[in-house]
């Protein structure tokens, strides 16, 4: 008998909990996760990788190979709007040339925008899979996803006014039971004792507290890492720091279908990927009357790059200033740290002047 | 309606003027609309460019701005064509989607008129729907703007053919022969890509270009190649490398500073073409020549070297 596959997917954030709860819940294979990014996974990365390529395809492409070391026998690559959709043949290209044996998954064959064809996909995962099984896994990961973005949201609003330090202790167990999860039951209840947890921490919030809303390409700005950290830093100065770009926003939510009739003024056609979700998103901040946005990227990051031309235009026209942010394999994040205590510092004299 | 009524259109002459710049201007000459080009790209036009663009774009988007800057004020409208996609798995690099937008946002100030005709087939607006509402608003019945499309589709079906069989004849030629692959708008351009093609004049080799072959069996050979590439640009340059390379003795890959597609195709087709010298050429906004040059030279000698030719 075969034994079970190994499937790892790069890491992403924390989203990696939903697919290892996809791949043992629902398709009942082994997930193989790869260990946390670190200085080693970019370099692995960037080594190997073409040099004008954007940074989250070296950062993957380091993530697959920690992967391969670490025992998977399975790559998952998915699907997307943008170069994206690439990454995976390229990057089975390179892991091949490097030697390593293993079976690759590239969704993007499948993305044809045939239903046929991602059923097609699932079972190549495992072929005897349940159908049923797998569709529940499916439901279930998509609500761990939401849980997950709903309370991270709550954790950068928040956790630059705690003064106890409770709030990362119950982020990270909160995270850990995800991974743990076996059941929709688990998800629940590990989302419910967070959130009391985080309900009875008091909080020294100002009545106005400064309101940051971060913008940014799908990898960049959701993983942590990439950004070096950019919310907690922000936090970290004491500002509420809002991010509306997430997988539930994005996609689970349906992300509405009518955000490019409500930038049309900006915008009147999509410029790719990310673009109409972050003019709509800025936009929408400048309506909240927030006191800055960030936008980040990932060098070299196209529909991020065409977006800076129309950013500026609201920035001038709602007088909110935006700073952009462009990410590459950087070593160190003091460069990053003098950016933002500057902004900080103008936004926050902005708002005593404004009032 | 006689010809004058409507105020001038302007082109810039860079991006896609070079792949489908025949068609539009079969379309506006057989509606009557009288149309101007920007010059021919130049060292000034793209310094103005790059002043206008965001510092991270890429060269051609930046050549493009300085096109748009030198018709601002000398036309009525400038028409930006959005090319966005043919099709669910038919993309276009999201540069040529975002043109339009962007050049309206970076000129805000200037108060010039732009028009458009979006091509963007997922979103119920395929080529021949596109160019008709073009022409509708242009104010021409859709009858007529779709009489003027058809005429122009087909000129540049025949541009494409003359492309293919003037290339064939070349191959037939005598001299080493490079295949000198890139995007269309880099190699057709008098600053950008005229040198390197003078170069490989000057050294004695014919200079075969990927690009002249028509576009449906280019890409048909590229989605076996590259089955994931979705970039119908690049999928027709890398079905002309396919199609090409037997007859050619190495190929220069020449890509702008930082192409997105060129950056990944590029890397694909060192991996995966084995046996062929290939030249890489990234083109910045460097203003000698003399890099270039020598970097050709020596691929030429490693080339006359493979054929076992003394030097």
């Amino acid at each position: 008998m075969k034994q079970h596959r190994k499937v790892a997917l790069p890491r992403y954030g924390e989203y990696n909990c939903a697919l290892k709860y996809v791949v043992e819940q629902g398709f009942e294979a082994q997930c193989i996760l790869p260990p946390p990014l670190s200085r080693r996974t970019e370099d692995l990365g960037a080594r190997n990788s073409p040099d004008l390529v954007c940074t989250p395809f070296k950062t993957t492409l380091g993530s697959m190979i920690e992967a391969l070391e670490s025992g998977a026998d399975t790559i998952l690559m998915v699907p997307g709007a943008c170069r994206l959709n690439y990454f995976g043949e390229l990057q089975e290209q390179i892991l091949r040339d490097m030697g390593f044996t293993f079976e690759f998954i590239n969704l993007s064959l499948y993305n044809t925008g045939n239903v046929k064809d991602i059923l097609r996909a699932l079972r190549v995962i495992n072929p005897r899979r349940s159908m049923v099984k797998a569709a529940r896994s499916l439901y279930d990961a998509a609500r761990m996803v939401e849980h997950l973005d709903d309370l991270t949201s709550l954790y950068y609003q928040n956790c630059g006014f705690d003064p106890t330090g409770t709030y990362p202790k119950v982020y990270r167990r909160f995270i850990a039971d995800m991974y743990a999860a076996r059941n929709l039951t688990d998800i629940r209840e590990g989302y419910r004792a967070a959130c009391r947890a985080l309900e009875e921490v008091p909080l020294c919030k100002p009545a106005d507290p400064i309101r940051i809303g971060i913008i940014g390409d799908y990898y960049t700005v959701m993983d942590p890492f990439s950004n070096l950290e950019l919310e907690q830093k922000l936090a970290d100065m004491g500002v509420e720091v809002h991010r509306l770009m997430n997988i539930t926003n994005d996609m689970l939510r349906g992300g509405g279908k009518n955000k490019q009739a409500k930038i049309r003024e900006l915008c009147e056609y999509s410029m790719g990927a990310s673009s109409v979700a972050d003019l709509w998103q800025a936009q929408n901040f400048a309506e909240r009357g927030f006191d800055g946005v960030v936008q980040v990227k990932s060098a070299g990051c196209m529909p991020e790059t065409d977006i800076m031309p129309v950013l500026a235009n609201l920035s001038r026209d709602r007088k909110m200033p935006v700073l952009y942010l462009t990410y590459d394999s950087q070593t160190s994040d003091v460069g990053l740290m003098t950016r933002l205590e500057a902004f900080y510092d103008m936004v926050e004299m902005r708002k005593k002047v404004n009032g | 309606m006689s010809e004058n009524s409507i105020p001038a259109i302007g082109i810039p002459r860079a991006m896609l003027y070079y792949r489908y710049g025949t068609l539009w201007e079969h379309f506006l000459r057989a509606l009557g609309v009288s149309y101007i080009l920007s010059p021919p790209g130049t060292r000034g036009i793209l310094e103005a460019g790059t002043k206008l663009a965001p510092d991270e774009s890429c060269l051609s988007l930046k050549m493009f701005m300085g096109h748009v800057d030198m018709l601002i004020g000398k036309c009525g409208q400038i028409l930006i064509p959005r090319y966005s996609n043919y099709g669910y798995t038919e993309l276009f690099c999201p540069r040529y989607e975002g043109l339009y937008d962007q050049a309206r946002n970076i000129f805000r100030s200037t108060g010039q008129r732009f028009i458009t005709c979006n091509i963007d087939a997922q979103n119920g607006s395929p080529e021949p729907k596109a160019f008709e509402q073009f022409g509708v608003a242009l104010g021409f019945s859709a009858r007529q703007s779709r009489r003027a499309w058809l005429e122009a589709s087909r000129a540049l079906k025949q541009r494409q053919k003359a492309d293919e069989h003037a290339q064939k004849e070349l191959t037939a030629g005598p001299g080493m022969k490079v295949l000198i692959a890139g995007h269309s708008y880099i190699l057709s351009d008098p600053y950008l890509g005229k040198p390197i093609l003078d170069c490989l004049a000057a050294a004695g080799a014919v200079a075969l270009r990927a690009d002249a072959l028509e576009p449906e069996a280019a890409r048909k050979a590229c989605a076996k190649f590259s089955p994931t590439c979705r970039w119908i640009v690049s999928e027709e340059i890398l079905g002309g490398i396919l199609q090409w390379k037997d007859k050619a003795d190495g190929i220069i890959l020449v890509s702008a500073f930082p192409c997105g597609p060129d950056s990944m195709t590029n890397e694909l087709l060192i991996r995966r073409i084995k046996g062929m010298p290939i030249l890489p050429l990234v083109m910045d906004t460097q203003s000698g020549m003399a890099g270039i040059e020598t970097r050709i030279e020596s691929f030429l000698d490693i080339i006359r070297f493979q054929k076992g030719e003394r030097l």
